[in-house]
């Protein structure tokens, strides 16, 4: 029988990540082709309408750059926790906290002008992620509380504080839905081109995405953040305040979460309702691993995602596989990803006797 | 007449309180077996869904529960094999890959269930309820009986799982290889036995008893299937031992105390207090963060949970 070993690649090999991303691409096309065809459905047909309005023209490219939006900011949320090696899956609860803070903030400060009115909004939406996010960071180093569960509980219970604010304080009067009142007009996203949806957001993710990628490159808290994620040891060692990273870590990332919220609510909803999130922040962990944990790679990845989803909703009508394929398709891509990156990180060699 | 209805609630809440504990504790018992055989799978969440799911759908396809149940117990075990083969052979970060179950699981059912219903053509189809037995005799005794003796089949296993698992890990000698290959898995490899054959068969376990607690929430307790049913109750679990510090017994314990808040909540809505209902639906998720806080003392978690296992 021939032996098989695992052999760890002396230096990071771009080509074979780029192939490894490419394998699970496939592979993950088909399975889900092979789900479909599971319950009756023309795969390639399914498969093609996905394609046609995720990617095909302008109208379907600028809808895809709306959808890729909030999964931009929810990666890159990701990407700064996973790499200081802090399991944050808090992204979908600090979502949901800027936007009622954002909400909040907008009625509040309704009086003040455009100018000022959405910086605001936007800082009171990147504060309330950064203090749900800094509640973890402290629990999982004052208390030792495993930042995992912390911050899937306060999901939750995020999830359960909206519910109440949308069926008692904040519920528009006469509404048969959860929602509150629009969001005054002055305070929304402009959008960038008249008949596009496309709003501001899109490039508020452009700049947090580039200033992600000087903090994590060039500054001396990304050196911190690396430093802590690859040996958290030494790092002590080193005399660094671990306390002070947790915190920081998770306020940075939650604010950035929070930021998909905002722009939710300012650039599609206009106004707080249930539908607010819908597992973006999920998606965003997802993204983040499939960019590899950087923020160009998590960037282009949010750009895929958001064509899954767009294009999921045209062929819902084209050809009436239903959305919830787009999903599983996400959560499979990220399962054949996790295995087929050991290619990139190992190469397969026999065993021979001299070993 | 206040008095009858004061006990009559009492009655009603603690039999509430055994019936909503049976999921997390069946889960929260698999887990543990997991978790003491060194893999911390946060695939709970999915597993149970996929069981939810299953069991649903095999239960209308059959009519029979019965089958039901078992059929989401293998399906989650299958489904279970995912986690054990990228945590234990491909040695992945476990809590990614625990992530990505739940993420399939939650995307699975809904396609599928969404394809369903196209199918059978109707929006809400709809299964019989696995029936309680009235144990004959105890169910008799006042208050005790309603609280106790008249549940489902599957709350009386639940309780019996146990013990049982208590014996297992505890005083046989499976049970012992097991909790060592939590706190040194290298020793079970130097005798000679393999590591990676019963983390599998472990994880496996885990997904069987996963499964079952996600027949519970949609065989055992409601008529139709309903997206994301699950609602957080495998992550309960996973927090349940955790509190339960990795015992049986505590987990037991933990596995009530949650369960007579979630029951606590419902009565509170039917009594009509005042307060917003949400505050105590949320209640059981800060419970939680507020008893990882104080449990951190004296922690029996093994030492090699979460750790690949590598042959140096």
């Amino acid at each position: 029988m021939i032996k098989l070993k695992f052999v760890k690649r002396t230096h990071n090999n771009l080509r074979w990540r780029i192939l490894s991303f490419f394998i699970a691409l496939v592979s993950s096309l088909l399975v889900s082709g092979l789900l479909m065809a599971s319950v009756g459905q023309n795969a390639f047909e399914a498969f093609w309408a996905l394609f046609e309005g995720a990617f095909m023209g302008q109208e379907a490219i600028m809808d895809t750059l709306l959808r890729a939006t909030p999964l931009i900011f929810t990666g890159l949320a990701t990407v700064v926790a996973f790499r200081a090696r802090i399991w944050s899956i808090g992204q979908e609860g600090q979502l949901v906290m800027g936007a009622i803070f954002a909400y909040g903030a907008s009625v509040i400060f309704s009086g003040l002008p455009s100018i000022v009115l959405i910086p605001l909004v936007i800082i009171a939406g990147f504060m309330g992620g950064a203090l749900l996010g800094g509640f973890c960071g402290w629990l999982k180093y004052r208390f030792k509380v495993d930042e995992v569960i912390s911050t899937v509980m306060l999901n939750y219970i995020v999830g359960y504080f909206l519910t109440y604010l949308l069926s008692g304080p904040w519920r528009s009067k006469g509404s048969y839905y959860l929602q509150t009142e629009e969001v005054v007009k002055h305070a929304l996203y402009p959008v960038l081109m008249e008949e596009y949806q496309l709003h501001i957001g899109f490039l508020v993710a452009i700049v947090t995405t580039v200033f992600m990628y000087f903090l994590i490159r060039k500054t001396s808290l990304g050196y911190d953040i690396k430093a802590l994620g690859m040996n958290p040891t030494a790092f002590r060692y080193k005399g660094a305040n671990i306390p002070k990273m947790f915190v920081l870590v998770m306020m940075i990332s939650g604010g950035v979460a929070a930021l998909a919220g905002t722009g939710e609510l300012l650039g599609v909803h206009g106004r707080l309702n249930m539908d607010i999130s819908l597992g973006l922040g999920f998606t965003g962990i997802i993204v983040a691993m499939i960019g590899g944990l950087t923020s160009i790679g998590t960037f282009f990845a949010a750009f895929l995602f958001g064509g899954l989803v767009n294009g999921g909703y045209v062929m819902q009508v084209m050809t009436g596989v239903p959305l919830s394929m787009v999903y599983a398709t996400q959560a499979i891509i990220l399962l054949f990803f996790l295995c087929s990156s050991l290619l990139s990180k190992y190469r397969i060699k026999k065993v021979t006797d001299n070993d | 007449m206040t008095e009858l209805l004061t006990t009559q609630i009492i009655v009603s809440i603690l039999a509430a309180t055994i019936r909503i504990a049976c999921p997390l504790m069946i889960a929260a018992l698999g887990e543990l077996v997991a978790e003491r055989a060194g893999v911390m799978n946060l695939g709970v969440e999915g597993m149970m869904l996929m069981g939810a799911f299953v069991g649903f759908f095999v239960t209308h396809q059959t009519g029979s529960p019965i089958i039901g149940i078992i059929a989401a117990s293998l399906a989650a075990m299958v489904f279970s094999l995912i986690m054990a083969f990228m945590a234990i052979t491909l040695k992945l970060e476990q809590f990614v890959t625990g992530m990505a179950l739940n993420l399939l699981a939650a995307g699975l059912t809904l396609f599928w269930y969404r394809s369903f219903q196209k199918i059978v053509g109707t929006s809400v189809p709809k299964i019989d309820l696995l029936e309680n037995i009235k144990i004959p005799f105890l169910s008799e005794i006042p208050w005790l009986g309603k609280i106790f003796f008249c549940h489902n089949p599957l709350t009386y296993l639940a309780f019996l799982m146990v013990p049982m698992i208590w014996f297992f890990l505890y005083r046989t000698k499976y049970g012992l290889e097991l909790r060592c290959m939590g706190e040194n898995p290298a020793a079970i490899d130097m005798k000679g036995l393999s590591v990676d054959t019963r983390q599998y068969l472990a994880v496996m376990f885990g997904g069987l008893m996963a499964g079952l607690a996600g027949a519970f929430v949609s065989v055992a307790s409601s008529v139709r299937f309903v997206p994301d049913m699950t609602a957080g109750r495998g992550w309960l679990a996973i927090v349940i031992v955790i509190a339960g510090n990795w015992r049986p017994k505590w987990i037991l314990v933990a596995s009530l105390v949650f369960a007579f808040l979630d029951a606590f909540q419902m009565h509170v809505q039917a009594i009509g207090f005042k307060i917003p209902y949400q505050i105590f639906l949320a209640m059981p998720y800060a419970i939680a963060i507020v008893a990882l806080m104080i449990s951190r003392t004296k922690s029996e978690a093994p030492a090699a949970l979460g750790i690949p296992y590598r042959r140096e």
